[in-house]
């Protein structure tokens, strides 16, 4: 429970301990879709009418789905705050999934997927690039939309099994943000979570390697590109799973290497070389198996590709050989502690971000630790991570390009 | 300056749980009469700052479209003695944040800065308002990123149909954008054309301003006055003409190689100073305000033809529209369309329920709160609203002027808005089965 009192309001998010990574092959889409069956109804709230009864209260409600959780939220009144648990925990044990509505709502997934994924070319590369790099069958190398084929073919039962196995008190965090005290919302959740009988679920595995054929090279050449993307992801250690210790230097190393104008990219490819648009890093360490550092680049011209890369290796030698001073480590590290205070005045990151890691095997004390561990990287750090990281052998180079239409 | 120390004595301590209060709107007139609202906020040790200038896209000139967005990105690339490198470093020293853009009828810009740097923040603010430096490096940088923004435009199915339909609403208007042109316009444009718009827009009279955070009215006003007191005072631009919505119905269809076709739907809405505002709030979000609307039920809930269906009224000074937007498989599109036709019908001829009206008045009254969630989004409403001529007290008066509106007013403004005669239909993609009528 984080107390807030900037505004009116409290933000309910209850998240279980299962996502996409937690799917079989043949199976893909079951989280995300019964994610979307959560609000068809339950034995004493129809079909649909939690939404309507959570906006009819002057609240807003949402949910979403991701590789290693599944989350479900509303933000309402501090009164209100016992209608929408009371209706949380009756949907966590009551749910019902009728065929009669099963049937439409998986066109909705469908369309979904459509829209995020098969309209957008980039979307349908990410898709690859994750299937080289964690294996086709694999967790986190499956997409959270799941698969056409696979989503058609899914059942009521399919669903209800999923949901029986994992959506439990025990394999369930609730986050309450806003203007209420630990003490309402402790007696709400024993009222309402704490009579709904626990059960036992299994310990989730994550592949502790990526996949076994690496390094790739994937070309995607798409009618509807106009303009090209050169991207890079390289296999990289979570808090939770590979070389952990390494996880705070990346997330140091991603910001001084491209995270912002002045970072090391942007002023060699787009500042002095001119070659590209944009460039940028990115590492998330939240995840509970392996995670991903990576370099995305929008070429200003596609033949400069070859001239991108070698700057691109240039710039990762120069960390590798330890040309890394403290003065830059300092700033980056600035820059993270800054956008972690802008984010604690917004309401909307704070529970995401305690999600995040309490269902990645993280605890509070992790989350409040971050600013002291993140104060304590070092240059020498910040190489040994990128050492460790930046090899040649785990890596997926993607290329986005122009495809001539069909006539 | 070394954030780190205080960054973690901050985050550790947790200094966010202040205390909640009605929203105090105090009006700040600075010794150089710039006028600002303030909300003081200690829970946060941090300033939020909300500003515009009262001139935008729509009136620069035909031969050079783009200028003003350009402009607006380029004023924190570079100003005074500092290149657009050193800008941006003493930006990220000082955690601060500063950004500018353009809309078609002003310049926005928003300012994020700690209480430990705040002279600095504002500092920087006043030199990229006062002397932007437009080096021609910088210009190169920014000119072919916006090209390459309106390339990647063109790949989304989305974008194409809003370019598309501004294109059709707007014809004749200084309010249509012609993407086409615009990138050839973009080509030419020089130093010399960028400083000339930041002068005739960057200028006091019509400033308008916000700011939430931890800040007195005193050192507010000290902080406007050094920021924008170098700024002529200048005079007000000449209005936009009226806009006349185009007559009669129509469907343009953009063929474009995807599975799934993106549809939007537009009808002439209403001015925000319209007394009818509310009820056609109401209106909307009955049609398609949320998972509890008419366009949610029919086109999703029971038919599975959309995963996003929604309704929303657009205003700006000189028009206003009603827009239904949604995106689905090309074999399924025309029925989706049909379907949303048949519910504005509906909507038309038999009206709303009490009920509707009841449970949108809840919501609309209720939600405000919920997306005041940050200082930036409270500066955010406080310049909004100012934009819109309402009074600092609007707040108290918001809840009462939503429960005036009756049943009757909607299916008034649902019988004046949802006419099947003046509908502009723009679907893009690969859509089967459509009766396309140009």
């Amino acid at each position: 429970m984080l107390p807030s009192r900037r505004a009116p309001i409290v933000t309910q998010l209850l998240v279980y301990k299962v996502g996409g990574a937690d799917e079989t092959a043949g199976r893909t889409g079951i989280a995300h879709f019964l994610e979307h069956m959560m609000f068809k109804g339950t034995g004493s709230v129809g079909p649909g009418e939690f939404s309507r009864i959570v906006g009819r209260n002057g609240g807003r409600d949402n949910a979403y789905t991701g590789f290693d959780a599944t989350g479900y939220h509303q933000t309402i009144a501090p009164d209100r705050l016992e209608l929408v648990m009371r209706m949380e925990a009756d949907r966590m044990a009551g749910l019902r999934i009728a065929e009669k509505e099963l049937v439409p709502e998986r066109q909705v997934v469908l369309e979904e997927r459509r829209m995020r994924i098969d309209n957008v070319p980039s979307a349908l590369l990410d898709e690859a690039v994750r299937a080289r790099l964690f294996g086709d069958h694999k967790p986190y190398g499956m997409p959270i939309a799941g698969f056409v084929e696979d989503v058609k073919k899914l059942s009521v039962d399919d669903l209800l099994d999923f949901y029986r196995r994992f959506y439990t008190p025990s394999n369930a965090v609730l986050i309450v943000v806003g203007d209420t005290t630990p003490e309402t919302v402790r007696k709400l959740a024993e009222t309402y979570y704490g009579p709904i009988p626990g059960q036992a679920v299994l310990p989730r595995r994550r592949p502790a390697e990526g996949a076994p054929d690496l390094p790739q090279v994937v070309t995607r050449a798409d009618p509807r590109v106009v303009q090209s993307g050169w991207a890079r992801d390289y296999l990289a250690p979570s808090y939770r799973m590979g070389e952990t210790r390494h996880a705070y230097a990346l997330q140091v190393l991603a910001r001084l290497f491209g995270s912002s104008e002045t970072s090391r990219l942007w002023q060699a490819l787009v500042a002095d070389s001119k070659l590209a648009l944009s460039a940028s890093a990115d590492y998330n360490a939240l995840s509970l198996g392996l995670s991903t550092f990576g370099i995305d680049i929008s070429p200003l011209h596609i033949d400069a590709l070859p001239e991108i890369e070698r700057v691109v290796t240039d710039q990762m030698k120069r960390v590798l050989d330890g040309d890394v001073t403290s003065n830059e480590i300092e700033r980056a590290q600035n820059q993270l502690l800054a956008a972690a205070i802008y984010a604690q005045d917004s309401l909307g990151s704070g529970p995401r971000r305690y999600a995040a890691a309490l269902t990645t095997g993280n605890g509070v004390a992790d989350v409040e630790a971050w600013p002291h561990r993140i104060a304590a990287v070092t240059a020498s750090d910040v190489v040994a991570a990128a050492r460790h990281v930046w090899r040649g052998d785990s890596a997926v180079t993607s290329l986005l390009k122009p495809a001539e239409r069909a006539p | 300056m070394r954030i780190v120390a205080y960054a973690l004595a901050l985050l550790v301590a947790g200094l966010f749980a202040g205390r909640a209060e009605a929203v105090e709107i105090q009006e700040v007139t600075t010794p150089l009469g710039i006028k600002a609202w303030l909300v003081e906020d200690r829970s946060a040790p941090l300033v939020a700052l909300s500003f515009s200038f009262a001139d935008g896209t729509a009136s620069e000139p035909e031969s050079q479209k783009g200028v003003t967005s350009l402009m607006a990105t380029m004023l924190t690339d570079g100003a005074g003695a500092l290149t657009a490198d050193i800008f941006r470093r003493r930006e990220e020293d000082a955690a601060t944040h500063l950004s500018f853009g353009a809309s078609s009828d002003r310049l926005s810009g928003t300012l994020r800065v700690l209480t430990a740097s705040r002279d600095e923040g504002f500092d920087l603010l006043r030199l990229a308002v006062t002397e932007p430096r437009f080096d021609s490096d910088m210009l190169d940088q920014r000119r072919d990123q916006a090209i390459a923004g309106l390339n990647q435009a063109e790949q989304s199915p989305r974008s194409v149909a809003e370019r598309t339909l501004m294109a059709s609403m707007f014809a004749g208007h200084p309010y249509s954008r012609d993407a086409s042109g615009l990138r050839e316009t973009l080509k030419t444009l020089t130093p010399a054309d960028l400083k000339g718009r930041a002068r005739s827009v960057l200028q006091r009279r019509g400033l308008i301003v916000a700011a939430v955070g931890d800040i007195d009215a005193q050192t507010l006003a000290r902080q406007l006055d050094r920021a924008f007191g170098a700024l002529p005072e200048g005079e007000l631009p000449a209005a936009l003409p009226d806009w006349a919505p185009p007559a009669g119905s129509r469907t343009i269809a953009i063929e474009r190689p995807v599975p799934q076709s993106a549809v939007l739907m537009a009808m002439p809405g209403v001015l925000r100073r319209d007394p009818d505002w509310y009820a056609a709030l109401i209106l909307s979000h009955i049609l398609g305000g949320g998972q509890q609307s008419r366009l949610f039920e029919e086109v999703r809930e029971k038919r599975g033809l959309a995963y996003s269906v929604s309704a929303s009224l657009r205003s700006s000074a000189k028009a206003s529209m009603l827009v239904v937007s949604t995106g689905s498989a090309n074999d399924r599109v025309a029925e989706a369309i049909h379907v949303i036709q048949t519910v504005l019908a509906r909507l038309r001829t038999e009206g709303v329920t009490e009920q509707e009206v009841a449970d949108a008045k809840t919501y609309l009254t209720g939600s405000l709160a919920l997306s005041l969630d940050s200082s930036g989004a409270i500066a955010g409403l406080l310049h909004g609203m100012q934009i819109d001529g309402l009074p600092r007290d609007f707040l108290d008066h918001r809840a009462d002027l939503i429960a005036a509106v009756t049943k009757a007013d909607v299916d008034r403004m649902a019988q004046r808005l949802l006419r099947d005669d003046a509908v502009t239909t723009v679907v893009v993609g690969k859509p089967v089965g459509l009766a396309v009528e140009r």
